[in-house]
């Protein structure tokens, strides 16, 4: 007989509640020798491009629905039976999670009309649940129809609750506005899941269902309402339906049967005949039902390619875009003109040159017909240009002068030798692809722009779904089965960021886990369900980025669905789907940076009346490259990892093309495949420039011969071969793939050999490009991120003060404030405290006029909107009011909030108005009491307009220190570590600042505040753990090696503050690190310095766990250097210390390996901020 | 220092083992005052002169009796007054006595933080810390009106008073413990209501069951429901589960099981909850009174009688065949 077709199967993008992949269900249908399957997520068709996709490879025809809950019809007045009392609310653990509505199952059966009707249904329940996620989606009675839909009415519809609830008249009340809207479509969907009793899944209520729709001619189906691929995965059923629910699983009420997996046609058939049977019917009326449901899926078709419409392409309509006259192609050349002449192309001395490459990138884009692509993007520049935004290309379109010729892209491609082939070609046949930043603080202005100009009918942006990781799944799990929220929560961060699969790997064989893993048996099923939660999306959020632009047709193409909070629309597909949907994604990325520098220009231009271009600033500036040459680069775009720190030290950058250089060279591919050091070496002359012919030698010289770009494998490749750039992309997009390769070599080889090149230089070239030509990065893309990078350096450089006003109030980068505001501190820029008279909502720079002799000095000057807990408003009404006389005068006229008045006065941002912090605090109360009784706030004064001391105790140092922990984040007034030195000094810590003279090799002990922890892909396979350390003179790059890792990686993990014994190695003049083989928690020494005196640190650093034997004796030293290259990685060698992570490495297909748990967001929480730096003395306020 | 402030280390569930251990301390001094759920005051003025020991002698033969007898640990503070004894059993541990003699109290008292004193609660510590007042020395010292400004008039003179080791209080006896309590835990997070209820249920018998038997009635009803869930952060060591607590007085006092049940469900329906995890529901007689001299309001509905009856003979019953002889019908399934 033939295969059985499930027609109500959820995979897990129905969230918390499917719990198998879609490419699983359609691997499984195929193997139980099913023909045809359908996907009917609840409230979602997220999972379609990949369930078409998997249905594709498995050889199963796919069917799309949808599940949706739906709001009954409105009914007069009388009919009470659904109304209820109004529940209490509850003084704690919330309310009930709503999941009484009915839910009923549509399929798309006509095509592309079938298609475009379950868009509108699912964008249509989605519109009326709000942006705010308040209620869940349910589709209006109103909008419940489309000629193109079969409808079930399964056991949860109204129609099934009444046969449930025994009431077959209310049913066929229930039945008639269904008929109405959908007539002939309409199905009965009987499901048994052996259940007692007659609620939804019993035997009975299937044999009522089957019965009642006999009598009401309806025709039934058969379903199994599949919610996992596989039996046995009923308790991750459960632990979904608790997430979902949010409660515990009660294992004493109804749990999931188990029954609701992808049964086979025999099972189904099986069911069938019970059903008949308690029905009433002969046996063999089974297959009767089963013909209907065979019969309800053939209807069904809807053809992935046609009707989804994967791989057409959408654009704008071209009226949209400035062309509504001519054609988009003849719009577009001549706004390409007029940017040459704008530009002054035409009458420079290679104008020949621009022309020729103007036309042919035209040819190319009319070739293509992606002439109104070209320019949407321009228009939405030209519009957020328009706003006042920074904006700029990224990515392979920088490459395209017509990119630049339209104001897209800043770089002149022809200065720079950027190729448009990496871009877009006549072989390429693919959506090109153009990328733009804009200023972080004010990317959703540029949403509602772009939606603005299109329409919201041609405007989305993208989803992104959010799947199950570690951490989450062991809460989600953890609360499920009823465990202590305390210990769920330790449990679940000492985990790093891995997937979920891998948690028992995990227990295994991270050392941090050790002491976890020993009593991981008393947790039971846990990890067993953690893994089984695995990748499965848990809730959706807007991509950062990608917005889509269509035409007018985009709502009927896709289901669109308000994001929470702005309420934006957001297409539920997610970057990949809507590429293979053919719809055109444009990424607006915000960068933090762009907004850091508008502010820093904004200042000088506030504060000096001195207007920056930063896009003009001449090139080549001494000073910029000083400060870069110097590795101080901390808060510059791009080069602010201690990575990249020790890169830009050995490099020594002295122009633009070196930067560009810099940042191509700093990428995985890059350092795994030891393209570093030649580079380096050739360039400081130590190792000859490799050119295999003179042919190359343009393409070559200006990076030693060492391919660090994309565009030079192009070029050589066109050049030894002839074949074109566009065919040499093609070719260079091959060989990364092992497979390709090896057809690539003979190709090349024979073509080149035809140009008449010997075997020898072919040979060579081969070597060149085979080492390096999947790992170059695109030149476009380096030049694009470079132009950032000298802004923001020549920013640090000339104006330090508005820089780091800028950093702080936008917060790019990888460091926490508090590091950057120790970084301006060592560069001279005075910190000035926050004051309500003078701080701004954001950080701004003031003239520190106090130093004669060095007149013009700025100052910066902490801004309020840093305040722990403060509002936007408050901020802005604090500032708008300024200047205060009296605190009276602040409270009455700002109107602070009590809590925030408090942090305020902690902070000293009220010491202007006399008495201490804590005398300002009690005034501060009974103002707030006065206020909120019947007026007569009487403040004692004392001196004119000074608040009267109150004999409090004040704040002593470190709880100043505390409280601007505890308040701004930051240790604004010092350095944290400064409390410290006493201790250090009897430790014998080495300061950063000394550290530099330290030797190669010297076994010194360091201490400081946890800025960054990462462990990167490392091209031996090992996991090292890198981490910088600030002590207040400088920072700190600390590397942990494998041998280390027991010993010390818990703690480095899972503490703020560290003292750490390690290794000195140095690579160059401005380049060292320090190899850590023991780490202490520096926290916990203080405290037991402070209680129990040296002798109980001494006993502290006896214990075992903090150090391990001897891991850090002088003979290790030199021989550590050697292992570590000269990248500051280590070498493949790899040191004796074997583990069971050696088997599990990853191999790439490029044969680098790969450790499995490198690359991870590491345990614990992050870097340190705030007041976790500080030890909570109890006299400071909570 | 002849005041005792003496803590038994009851688990939470034994809380109901008090009076016993009240009793012990009776057999040292008439004068007991009672700290439910688990401490209690003693006054130790005349039992000195009589068995012949000073006050911390006589804590030790206390703690040795409570070990002895109950099973249960005791940590006792002494000083020359309640307030001093109370302060001093904060300090005290398992085993050791702590005893402030007569002149060291300011000096005792300055190194405490603000909550080891009595009344001040997490609010006013919570006040008093943020002004960086978080030890009494610091209070002492803080001029009086400025206390006054912080916490009020009454309650900052008190405060000023205590800080400098004024102790007004004196330890008054109540006799008999004033409170009875019975707690019933979850296996598991528990949201079904039902289940609350049946737990409710079976404390209030239970509660009836030991009133009747001692011959007393209770004048108020407290509730308290305690949660899984993030801690309360003031406390010692991380603080206990959140909980809920709600009390409510009897209209009439009874020890009548099903006017007890009535009361806990209309306390636990005030509390509508639905999604909170509920681990132990725990319920507490309190305002204790002899039974013969409450009052009952007769009523025409024989039905009230009837069932009064049947728990008459419900409890000769369970005199005969056990505790578990008879139950309600909802409780037995």
């Amino acid at each position: 007989m033939a295969g059985f077709t499930h027609l109500h199967t959820a995979s897990g993008f129905s969230l918390r509640y499917g719990a198998s992949h879609p490419e699983r269900l359609a691997e499984r249908a195929s193997e139980r020798g099913m023909d045809a399957l359908a996907l009917t997520d609840r409230d979602t068709l997220a999972g379609t491009v990949r369930f078409a996709k998997a249905c594709a490879k498995a050889g199963v025809r796919p069917l799309f629905g949808a599940d949706l809950a739906v709001t009954a019809p409105e009914r007069p007045q009388g009919d009470a039976s659904v109304r209820r009392d109004r529940r209490r609310t509850p003084v704690r653990g919330g309310a009930f999670v709503d999941e009484s509505a009915p839910r009923v199952t549509f399929l798309a059966r006509d095509g592309a009309r079938g298609w475009a009707d379950l868009c509108r249904l699912v964008t249509a329940a989605h519109a009326r649940a709000g942006g705010d996620g308040a209620g869940l989606p349910s589709l209006p009675w109103a909008d419940n129809h489309g000629d193109g839909l079969t409808v079930l009415l399964g056991p949860v519809s109204d129609v099934g609750r009444a046969l449930a609830a025994g009431r077959p008249d209310r049913a066929v009340r229930l039945l008639a506005p269904w008929r109405e809207a959908y007539g002939d479509a309409l199905r009965l969907e009987a499901v048994w899941h052996g259940r007692t009793g007659t609620g939804p899944g019993s035997l009975r209520l299937a044999a009522r269902t089957v019965g009642f729709a006999a009598e009401q001619r309806i025709r039934p189906v058969l379903s199994n309402a599949v919610r996992y691929a596989d039996p046995g995965q009923g308790p991750v059923a459960d632990v979904l339906d608790a997430a979902r629910r949010l409660v515990p699983v009660d294992p004493a009420k109804e749990l999931d049967s188990g029954e609701a997996w992808l049964r086979d046609a025999g099972a189904m058939l099986g069911a069938a005949e019970r059903i008949v049977e308690a029905a009433g019917f002969r046996r063999d009326v089974a297959h009767r039902l089963l013909e209907q449901t065979r019969a309800a899926a053939a209807e069904c078709l809807v053809d992935p390619e046609d009707d989804l419409g994967m791989g057409a392409v959408h654009f704008p309509e071209p009226r949209l875009v400035g062309a509504d006259r001519r054609t988009a192609q003849r719009t577009l050349a001549s706004r390409a003109a007029a940017g040459m002449v704008l530009r002054g192309y035409d009458r420079s001395a290679k104008a020949r040159s621009y022309w020729e490459r103007m036309h042919d990138e035209l040819d190319i884009i009319a070739h293509h017909g992606f002439a109104s692509y070209f320019l949407t993007v321009a228009q939405v520049v030209d519009d957020v240009r328009e706003m006042g935004i920074r904006i700029a290309a990224r990515g392979s379109g920088a490459g395209s002068l017509v990119n630049h010729l339209l104001g897209i892209a800043h770089a002149d491609p022809l200065e720079h030798g950027l190729l448009m082939e990496r871009f877009l070609s006549r072989e390429r046949v693919v959506l090109p692809d153009i990328d733009v930043d804009v200023e972080s603080a004010r990317r959703l202005e540029v949403y509602r722009a772009i939606i603005g100009r299109f329409g919201a009918e041609r405007v989305a942006t993208v989803a992104m779904p959010e799947t199950y990781r570690v951490r989450h799944a062991i809460r989600d799990v953890g609360a499920a089965l009823s465990m202590d929220p305390a210990e769920i929560d330790r449990v679940a961060k000492s985990f790093p960021h891995i997937r979920a699969r891998d948690a028992r790997a995990a227990l295994e064989e991270l050392p941090e886990l050790q002491a976890l893993a020993g009593e991981k048996e008393r947790y039971g099923r846990l990890w067993e369900l953690v893994e089984a939660l695995d990748a499965l999306p848990r809730g959706v959020a807007m991509h950062p980025c990608g917005v889509l632009l269509s035409d007018a047709s985009l709502l009927s193409r896709t289901p669109v669905v308000p994001t929470s909070g702005e309420g934006f629309p957001m297409a539920q597909f997610d970057k990949d789907d809507v590429e293979d949907l053919g719809l055109l994604k444009l990424d607006v990325l915000g960068v933090r940076m762009q907004s850091a520098m508008a502010h820093a220009v904004a200042e000088v231009e506030r504060a000096t009346g001195e207007r920056i271009d930063l896009d003009a600033v001449e090139e080549g500036d001494p000073a910029t490259y000083r400060l870069i040459r110097s590795t101080e680069t901390l808060g510059c775009f791009q080069i602010e990892s201690p990575g990249q720190r020790d890169l830009v030290g050995r490099l020594q950058p002295a122009t633009f093309h070196d930067l560009v250089v810099d940042i191509s060279l700093f990428r995985p591919g890059p350092v795994a495949a030891d393209m570093v050091r030649p580079f380096i070496e050739a360039r400081h002359g130590r190792a000859p420039v490799r050119c295999p012919h003179p042919d190359l030698e343009e393409a070559l010289r200006d990076t030693y011969g060492v391919v660090v770009f994309h565009e030079q494998i192009i070029d050589i490749v066109a050049i030894m071969t002839g074949c074109g750039r566009g065919e040499a992309d093609r070719v260079r997009r091959g060989l990364s793939d092992p497979e390709s390769q090896g057809r690539i070599r003979v190709w090349f080889a024979q073509h080149a050999a035809a140009r008449g090149y010997d075997a020898e230089t072919i040979q060579r070239t081969w070597e060149i490009v085979e080492a390096f030509g999947s790992y170059g990065f695109c030149k476009a893309h380096a030049v694009a991120f470079a132009v950032p990078t000298y802004q923001s350096a020549w920013l640090k450089a000339h104006h330090p003060a508005a820089f780091y006003a800028g950093l702080l109030t936008h917060d790019p980068g990888m460091y926490p404030k508090r590091l950057l505001l120790a970084d301006a501190r060592r560069r001279g820029v005075p910190i000035l405290p926050l004051d309500v008279n003078r701080s701004g909502v954001a950080h701004c720079i003031e003239l520190v006029s106090d130093t004669a002799d060095s007149p013009g000095r700025w100052g910066l000057r902490l801004a309020l909107s840093d305040v722990h807990g403060i509002s936007e408003a408050e901020a802005a009404r604090i500032a708008d009011g300024q200047p205060y006389a009296s605190l009276l005068d602040f409270w009455e006229r700002a109107r602070p909030s009590r809590p925030l008045a408090g942090r305020l006065a902690q902070v000293g941002a009220l010491d202007a108005f006399g008495a201490n912090r804590r005398d300002l605090q009690l005034h501060l109360t009974e103002l707030h009491r006065g206020g909120r009784g019947a007026g007569g706030g009487q403040l004692p004064l004392a001196g004119g307009r000074k608040t009267a001391p109150a004999g409090l105790p004040d704040l002593t140092s470190a709880e100043r220190l505390s409280a601007e922990l505890g308040v701004l984040s930051m240790d604004a007034s010092r350095h944290l570590m400064d409390d410290h030195g006493d201790f250090l000094a009897e430790l014998g810590v080495v300061s950063a600042r000394r550290l530099r003279e330290a030797r190669h090799g010297e076994t010194v002990l360091v201490a400081g505040a946890k800025a960054a922890t990462q462990t990167p892909p490392i091209r031996s396979g090992k996991r090292v753990v890198f981490s910088t350390l600030d002590d207040g003179t400088g920072l700190v790059d600390l590397a942990f090696f494998e041998d280390s890792h027991d010993a010390c990686a818990h703690t480095v993990f899972h503490s703020w503050l560290l003292l750490v014994r390690g290794v000195v190695q140095r690579r160059g003049p401005r380049s060292l690190s320090v190899v850590g083989s023991a780490a202490w928690n520096l926290a916990e020494l203080l405290e037991v310095r402070r209680e129990e005196g040296l002798e109980g640190v001494a006993a502290r650093l006896a214990a075992p766990g903090g150090a391990p034997d001897a891991g850090a004796d002088d003979g290790d030293g030199p021989a550590r250097s050697r292992l570590a290259g000269s990248d500051g990685l280590p070498a493949p060698a790899g040191s004796a210390a074997r583990d069971a992570g050696e088997q599990r490495r990853l191999r790439m297909p490029t044969g680098y390996e790969m450790h499995p748990w490198a690359d991870l967001r590491p345990a614990g929480e992050g870097p340190a901020v705030g007041r976790k730096l500080w030890h909570q003395s109890p006299g400071s306020a909570g | 220092m002849t005041i005792l402030c003496v803590r038994f280390q009851l688990p939470p569930a034994r809380e109901a083992a008090l009076p016993a251990l009240l009793g012990l301390l009776e057999e040292f001094t008439p004068v007991v005052e009672a700290l439910p759920p688990d401490g209690a005051l003693a006054d130790l003025r005349g039992a000195e002169r009589y068995f012949g020991r000073d006050a911390v002698e006589l804590a030790s033969v206390i703690r040795v009796r409570a070990l002895a007898l109950h099973g249960v640990d005791c940590v006792i503070g002494a000083g020359p007054g309640p307030l001093t004894a109370r302060t001093a059993l904060r300090v005290a541990l398992p085993g050791v006595t702590c005893a402030v003699p007569e002149g060291e109290v300011r000096e005792f008292l300055a190194g405490q933080p603000v909550t080891a004193l009595p009344g001040v609660g997490t609010a006013t510590a919570r006040t008093l810390c943020e002004y960086g007042l978080d030890t009494l020395g610091r209070v002492a010292a803080a001029p009086l009106s400025t206390l006054q400004r912080l916490v009020g008039a009454k309650a900052g003179r008190e405060l000023h008073e205590k800080a400098n080791g004024v102790d007004r209080g004196r330890v008054v006896p109540n006799s008999v413990s004033r409170s009875l309590a019975a707690e019933r835990r979850f296996e598991r997070d528990e949201l079904d209501s039902d289940r609350h209820r049946r737990a409710l249920l079976s404390a209030a018998g239970e509660l009836g069951v030991r009133l009747r038997a001692a011959g007393k009635v209770c004048g108020a009803l407290t509730l308290t429901v305690r949660y899984a869930g993030p801690r309360s952060r003031t406390g010692p060591s991380g603080g206990s589960p959140a909980s809920t607590t709600r009390s409510r007085t009897l209209k009439e006092p009874t020890a009548h099981s099903a006017a007890l049940t009535g009361t806990a469900y209309g306390l636990y329906e005030t509390l509508g909850l639905q999604r909170a995890r509920v681990r132990a529901v725990a319920l507490r007689a309190e305002a204790l009174g002899p039974a013969e001299q409450a009052s009952h309001q007769l009523t025409f509905d024989p039905a009230d009688e009837k069932v009064r009856r049947i728990e008459e003979v419900a409890d000769r019953v369970r005199a005969k065949f056990g505790p578990d002889a008879v139950k309600p019908g909802t409780l037995a399934a």
